[in-house]
C-alpha cells in the first residue's frame, strides 16, 4: 500500500507499507520533510507496525507522539500527516 | 545553549568550489559539521563543486518513490544520500550554485528552526536582490522570486554545530531533471501549477552574469557581515572525508536506506 499527503504550505509525507491480520506491517514513512533529531524516524516505523487497520487518524498521530516524545521536532509535517497518509493508502481497498 | 553568537563573533573560512565526487560533498559536510562540535574546524562557508550530475536524496526520501531509475541511468545521473531531511536536488557540475554553512549552534540560538532557515540565508537573498533578482524567502526553506523557485535549503545539527546548505538554481536543464525526479500531484497540490519544470526558475532566466560573477556577487553580504578569509581545507578533513565518503556515502547501504 501506498499513501501520499501534503501539508499545505509544508512537506510531503508518503507511506509504504503491507497489510497482514488486518495491521499494519512493513511501514516506511518516508518524504522531503525535516524531523529533528533524525533517528526518531525508526521509532516512529517501529510505532506504527502493528497497528490495527481500523485505528483512526486521531489514534495513529497519538501513537506517533507517544513513541517519540516530546523532544522531537517534525517540520513541515506533523504525527497527524504521517496518520491521513498512512489511511490514504487503505483508500479503495476493504 | 544560553549563549548567542553574531555572525561577527567568528572567524569564517571560505572554501571555493572544487570538483568533488557527491560521496565526497556529502562526507565533507559531516566533516566539518563534527570538526565545529570538536573545535577542529573553524565555522566554514563551502560552496560545492562537481565532478559529474547527480541526485542528493533528502535523509527521510525512498528512491522508487523519488527517482526514474532508467532515466537516471540513460542520463548517466549519480544517486548520493545527504544526511539533511528535505527534498531531492537535481545538480549539474554548472547547474545550481549550492553552499554549506557550518557553524557553532550559539548562532542560532533562540531562534527557531524556521526562523533560523531565513537568518542563514538572509545574506543570499541580499546579494541576490543586489543583482536585481526579486528574490524573497519563503517558510519554511524555499528561496523564491515572481517567477517559481530559484533555491531551497536543508539544516542539520549535531552536538551543538549546525550544518546548513542551499542549492540556488543556475543553469540547471530542468526538463532532465523533470524526467529523473518523480514529482507527483501531491507535491504540486497547494502550489497552483501542474508541472515540475515549470516550478523552478534558475537564475539564468533573470541575469546574464557569469556564474563566477553570480557567486563573488552572492558572496559580498556575507563578507561583509564577517570576517571571511580564503583558507584551504587541511590534509587531514580531506582524509577523514574520503574515508567517510567510502565508508558511508558511497555505499549502497546508505543510499538505499529507503529503497
Amino acid at each position: 500500500m501506498h499513501g501520499e499527503y501534503k501539508t499545505p504550505g509544508g512537506k510531503l509525507v508518503k507511506v509504504d507499507y503491507t497489510v497482514r491480520d488486518g495491521q499494519f506491517a512493513g511501514v516506511v514513512v518516508s518524504g522531503d520533510f525535516f524531523l529533528y533529531p533524525e533517528d526518531a524516524i525508526t521509532a516512529i516505523n517501529a510505532a506504527l507496525d502493528g497497528s490495527a487497520v481500523s485505528t483512526s487518524e486521531a489514534e495513529i498521530a497519538a501513537h506517533i507522539t507517544a513513541a517519540v516524545g516530546n523532544d522531537v521536532v517534525f517540520l513541515g509535517f506533523s504525527p497527524e500527516a504521517i496518520a491521513r497518509a498512512m489511511l490514504r493508502g487503505m483508500e479503495g481497498t476493504s | 545553549m544560553n549563549e548567542h553568537t553574531r555572525w561577527r563573533d567568528h572567524k569564517w573560512r571560505l572554501l571555493p568550489a572544487a570538483p568533488r565526487s557527491p560521496a565526497m560533498n556529502m562526507a565533507l559536510d559531516v566533516v566539518l559539521t563534527d570538526g565545529i562540535a570538536s573545535g577542529e574546524c573553524p565555522p566554514t562557508l563551502r560552496f560545492w563543486g562537481w565532478d559529474r550530475s547527480c541526485v542528493i536524496l533528502g535523509r527521510f526520501q525512498s528512491v522508487q518513490n523519488e527517482i526514474d531509475a532508467e532515466n537516471a541511468a540513460a542520463a548517466e545521473v549519480s544517486l548520493v544520500r545527504r544526511i539533511t531531511g528535505g527534498g531531492a536536488m537535481f545538480q549539474q557540475p554548472t547547474g545550481a550554485i549550492t553552499y554549506s554553512l557550518t557553524a557553532p549552534e550559539s548562532l542560532v540560538a533562540g531562534m527557531t528552526f524556521s526562523e533560523s532557515y531565513a537568518f542563514l540565508d538572509a545574506w543570499v537573498v541580499n546579494g541576490l536582490r543586489a543583482m536585481g533578482v526579486d528574490a524573497s524567502y519563503v517558510p519554511l526553506n524555499d528561496i523564491s522570486s515572481s517567477t517559481g523557485k530559484i533555491g531551497g535549503a536543508a539544516q542539520a545539527r549535531r552536538n551543538g554545530a549546525v550544518l546548513h546548505h542551499t542549492m540556488v538554481a543556475c543553469e540547471l536543464d530542468t526538463e532532465l531533471m523533470a524526467k529523473v525526479l518523480r514529482i507527483g500531484r501531491e507535491k504540486l497540490s497547494d502550489k497552483g501549477i501542474t508541472s515540475a519544470a515549470k516550478r523552478v526558475s534558475p537564475l539564468r532566466q533573470q541575469t546574464d552574469l557569469p556564474r563566477d560573477e553570480i557567486v563573488r556577487r552572492l558572496t559580498a553580504p556575507f563578507a561583509t557581515q564577517c570576517d571571511l578569509r580564503d583558507e584551504p581545507l587541511h590534509e587531514d578533513e580531506i582524509a577523514r572525508a574520503e574515508a567517510l565518503a567510502a565508508a558511508q556515502f558511497a555505499s549502497d547501504a546508505w543510499t538505499y536506506l529507503l529503497p
